[in-house]
Parts: C-alpha cells; structure tokens; sequence
C-alpha cells in the first residue's frame, strides 16, 4: 500500500470510529439516576421512628422506619421528577414539614423550584401553605407548634461558571400555622444560611451562616438581638466548617460535623464534634473515618443519629443513617429494607 | 527520476531524517545502487536487466527503510505508534465506560482524544516528516502529553479501580510522550556530530528545559482553573494559557540552541520560562 492511501485509510477509520462511538452513545440507555438514600432525616417526638428521603432515579420519597431499623414505609411519593426533602417532624409527631423540589425546563431555560409543604398524618394529605417565588430550603417547628419558620432564599444562581448553583440571599420566615400569615423575621440577604432550629424555650433561632468564616447565630425574634459563635476545637480546617449543626433537646450542647483529618487521597474526613455552648470547646464525638453528616438528637434517649457517607467527593453519595451514644462510643448501623 | 532515484526515495520514506542527512544518505545509496548496476553491465547485461539485478540485491525498498530507521533513531518510530494508538485506545476505552457506566458521553472529548492520538499515529506512519519537522513534532507531542494530563486530573472522581486502572494507563502515556519529545529533541541535534563528553550535558539540558515546560504549563492551567472557578467568564481567561503559547515558541529557539551551548541553554530556557509567565500576568494585572 502506498504512504498515500495508508494515510488516507487511517483518516477515514478514525473518522468512522468517532462516528460509530458517537452513535453508540445515542442508543445507549438514559441516565438511570442516583438511587439510594437522602442525606436528611429527623426523630419523631416519641424517639420511636426516622423520617427520610430516598430516591429511586433521582425522585425522592419521604419513608419512615422505626429508630432500630426494619422495613421502611412510605409515607408520601412526589410525580415523577419531583422530590421531598428535608423532612421535619411537629411537636405533636402530627405533621411533617419538608420541601418539594423540582425543575421546569422552559427552552434552554431550566427553573428550580423549591417549596414547603406540610404532609398530615391523620388525613394522609399534603398541604401548601405558602406561594412563593424564592426558594425554600428547610423549615422547623417552633416548640409550641403554633408556628413555622423557614429559610427561603431570594435567588438561585452561580456566581462563577464552573461552581454549581446554588440559593443565595437567604432570610428566615414565620408562619402562623393557625392564620396562615407569613412574617418576615431577619432582613440579612445572607449569602448562604442552614440548619435552622429554635432552642427549646422558643425564645432564639439558630442557624449557620458564612461571614468570612462559618459561624453560628442565635437570633431573638422578641428582641432581634443576635449573638454570633464559632466553636474552638482541633479541626483539621484551617477554619471552623460548622456543618448541620444540632441543638441537643437540652439546648446545652451543639453537635455539628467539621474535619477532623483527612484520608491518604487529601480528601477531608468529616466527623461529628459537641460543642458546650457555654464554654464554646468542641470535642470529637465520633470516628467513623467517613463522611458524617446530618446528627439529629433523639429527644428522651441520650442518643444521636447521624447520616454517614461512604462515598463522599465522589460523583453520587452513598447515605447510610446510623444510632450514636451521646458519648459516641456506641454506634450501630439503622438497616433499612426499602419496600420495592 | 529514474527507477534507482525512486528506489531510494522510497527508503527514504520510512526514515526520519534531517535533510542533511537524507541527502547523504541518499548520495550513499545511489552510489551503492550505480556501483552494482555498472558491475553487472560490466559482466555482460543489458543496461535494464543490471538494474533490476542490483534492485532486487538491494531488497524491499520498504524494509531496508524501516532497519535503516531502527538502527539510526531506535524505537523512535515505535513510541510514536505506541503513543498515538495508545491514547486513541483509551478515547475508545473511557468513553465506552462513560457511555455505558456513567451515562454522560462527551463527543466532543472524543473528538479531541481521537484528533490528538491521530495526529500522533500520523507522525508514525509519516515517520520522514519527523525528521524535516522537529519542532511542529514536539509542539504535537507536547500537546498530547498536557491533554493526558488534563485527563489525569479528572480520574479522581471516578470509581475506586477505575480511578487507580484509567490513572495509570493515563500516567504511562505522559511518560511516553516526554521520553519521546526528549529522543526527538536530541536527535534533532544531530547528535553524531557533537562530541562525545557534551552528549550528555545537551541530553540533561533538554530535559531540564521540558522541565520548565511542564512548570509553566502547570502554571498556566491551574491559575485557567481557578479563575473559572472563581470569577466570571471574561475574554481575559485566555491570557492564562498565554504562557504556554509563549514557552512553545521560545524552545523553537531553544532547540537550535542547546546542542551549541547546553549549560547557558538551562539559563535561557529558566529566562524564558519565567518571562512566558511574567508578561500575560503583568499585562491581566494592568487591565
């Protein structure tokens, strides 16, 4: 064969090979989506189940299943390309408040929606009590279970082209849950803010937010006092990364996860730490050598459950929820058997 | 050109030398080719018979070619094959594993992976173009060693063994591709002509320039990442990969240069290297 037509031959395969992997890819399935479970939960006020989500091709359902483990039960599906979120329980165990995500897709537009809803378990009905055109990303009960507040976010953007969007301009909400108003309770524009709890008296919200560093801050609707803390610990951060942070029922103690070291690839390794609110000192609570994530305390037991992820920094988590001791010495993994 | 001239140029084909050295080369052959014709005139042929004689002796232009390649430049021609079929191969490989496993086929990945492998396979099967084009060959090479690295650094979110199996595969190519632009670099020095003692200071001067390379090429590319990451797409992105533009043109220079003056080369190229990277930022901090 000539130099010519070698040359010829080899152009045309690689052409041909271009277009027949280009063809394959067409016929090959769709994207199946993550399965597996969420990385929320929440205890009911009985300490005797586990509220969650778990996605079957990146739909999320909320299922509950008793604290020990066993066959969940499903107890709210959304339609197909929606998800419930972020699942939290009343005082009362009667209702459920969590979050319904979806995307619309207007030509090359994509919009993320991101409402609260609130399922009740005596007449098995999902209500939406708020219209709105920001995006709500979690809510909690106050005490009394009178009232709820949220956190919504203003808009849902990135700011630089390789970062993923996110919500952004973040303010806490009340909602009456007898009249229905809605009251704005801070005024931030927060670049970002989470974890939203009440302390067991009712009288100070608290949430997490990022201002230079991570921070917490209590915030007194009654006043609108605010006090900011950062808990001193030996993390494996340059600064504290205060994630999920938890108010024990006592409302004494903070559980939050942050680094703790990091494994031989560089990727952090998240553990839980308790903080003393008096005295600010974090302590490590566990060492899963994991991602944990998500504590939420029980409310009698002197006990923790915390989400932990086996497949962390990588394209889709693998969520496991797991019972700690207060002390963290005792943990046992919460087996689920999600119904087909 | 008579039926010798083409026998020769086809031996030719399959050899990567210089023009210099081809045209001796083929001095060398033709006389060799003429010296045997004439002989066998002189035994009685007929003048087309002794040509046929003496071109049949000389064998298979093709394969005298190819060990005369061997013997001149070894392996030379092999790592290009290996290189090229190489990377082409694992365009086949990931992507089939990113159709079938991760469902998020990228065609135009594949057009680059397969562009860049090709071009490579090109060089091979074209081996005397290598020789008359030095320089485009390493920019080719240096092209396909920094887009194999670009691919290393996206291993990482893979699956355990695929990240361990994709990411050595991946790190064997790179190496080849650096081995072959340091051979290339050094044969197209002419090494028969320097002296012995200074073959190895022009071999380490070359390698310490590629060095440099990479450095500036990291550079470029990590500060093309970060301000993706972190600030709005802006016409002024692609000032980052300027230095690597610059550096490609300076080792143009630096190429000629080295084999005269191996150790001030190191000097040079350390200037060069630095400039590639001090001018586009001076000029992305003045805007």
């Amino acid at each position: 064969m000539s130099l010519k037509m070698k040359n010829i031959s080899f152009i045309t395969g690689i052409v041909l090979l271009f277009l027949l992997l280009w063809g394959v890819a067409s016929f090959a399935d769709s994207p199946e989506g993550f399965s597996g479970f969420g990385k929320t939960t929440d205890i009911s006020p009985d300490d005797s189940e586990l509220v969650f989500s778990y996605f079957h091709g990146d739909d999320a359902a909320l299922y509950t299943v008793p604290v020990d483990g066993g066959r969940a039960e499903l107890l709210a599906e959304p339609e197909e390309g929606k998800s419930y979120l972020n699942p939290k329980y009343s005082p009362s165990g009667e209702k459920i408040a969590f979050i319904e995500q979806w995307e619309d897709e207007k030509g090359d537009e994509k919009r993320r929606f991101s409402q609260l809803r609130i399922f009740d378990r005596n007449s098995q009905t999902i209500s939406q009590r708020v219209n709105t055109k920001g995006y709500v990303t979690e809510a909690v009960f106050s005490p009394d279970g009178k009232a709820l507040f949220f956190l919504k976010a203003g808009v849902y953007k990135n700011y630089s082209p390789i970062a993923s969007k996110r919500p952004h301009d973040f303010d806490i909400f009340r909602m009456d849950l007898q009249t229905g108003d809605t009251e704005q309770v801070t005024f931030e524009k927060a670049y970002s803010m989470s974890s939203l709890e009440v302390t067991p008296d009712g009288k100070q919200l608290m949430y997490r937010t990022y201002q230079d560093h991570d921070q917490l801050v209590f915030h007194s609707p009654e006043d609108e006092s605010t006090t900011t803390m950062v808990p001193e610990g030996d993390f494996a951060s340059k600064a504290p990364i205060i994630s999920s942070p938890t108010l024990s029922p006592d409302g004494k103690n903070i559980v939050f996860t942050d680094v703790a070291t990091k494994d031989e690839n560089g990727t952090f390794i998240y553990e839980a730490f308790r903080m003393n609110r008096d005295t600010k000192k974090a302590e490590q609570l566990t060492s899963f050598y994991e991602h944990v994530t998500s504590p939420v305390f029980f409310h009698s037991e002197d006990k923790l459950m915390v989400t932990v992820d086996t497949n962390f920094a990588r394209i889709n988590p693998d969520y496991s929820y797991w019972k700690i001791s207060a002390g963290g010495e005792e943990r046992k993994r919460v087996e689920v058997k999600i119904p087909q | 050109m008579n039926r010798l001239e083409k026998h020769v140029e086809k031996v030719l084909e399959q050899m990567q030398s210089s023009d210099d050295e081809r045209e001796d080369i083929r001095e060398e052959l033709l006389n060799h080719l003429e010296e045997a014709k004439q002989r066998y005139i002189s035994e009685g042929m007929p003048e087309k018979q002794a040509e046929k004689q003496a071109l049949d002796e000389f064998g298979q232009p093709d394969n005298t070619g190819r060990q005369m390649q061997e013997a001149i430049y070894p392996y030379q021609r092999g790592l290009l094959y290996a290189i090229g079929i190489g990377t082409i191969l694992f365009g086949v490989i990931f992507y089939l594993n990113t159709t079938f496993f991760l469902h998020e086929p990228i065609p135009v990945w594949l057009a680059i992976q397969l562009f860049t492998g090709g071009t490579v396979t090109l060089a091979a099967i074209n081996i005397s173009f290598v020789g008359r084009y030095f320089y485009v060959m390493n920019v080719v090479l240096l092209g396909n060693v920094i887009w194999n690295g670009i691919n290393m650094t996206m291993m990482e979110l893979r699956p355990q063994w695929q990240a361990i199996f994709f990411g050595v595969y991946l790190l064997i190519l790179v190496g080849l591709g650096l081995i072959a632009v340091i051979r290339n670099s050094y044969y197209s020095s002419g090494p028969t002509e320097i002296k012995q003692q200074k073959r190895g200071l022009v071999l380490i001067s070359y390698i310490v320039n590629l060095l440099f390379g990479l450095a500036v090429t990291g550079v470029s590319l990590f500060s093309l990442w970060a301000l993706l990451a972190f600030s709005e797409v802006k016409a002024d992105v692609l000032l980052t990969v300027v230095p690597i533009i610059i550096w490609l043109i300076t080792y143009k220079f630096q190429m000629g240069y080295i084999p005269k003056k191996p150790l001030v080369s190191i000097a040079t190229g350390l200037g060069f290297s630095v400039l590639s990277l001090v001018l586009p930022y001076t000029i992305l901090g003045l805007i």
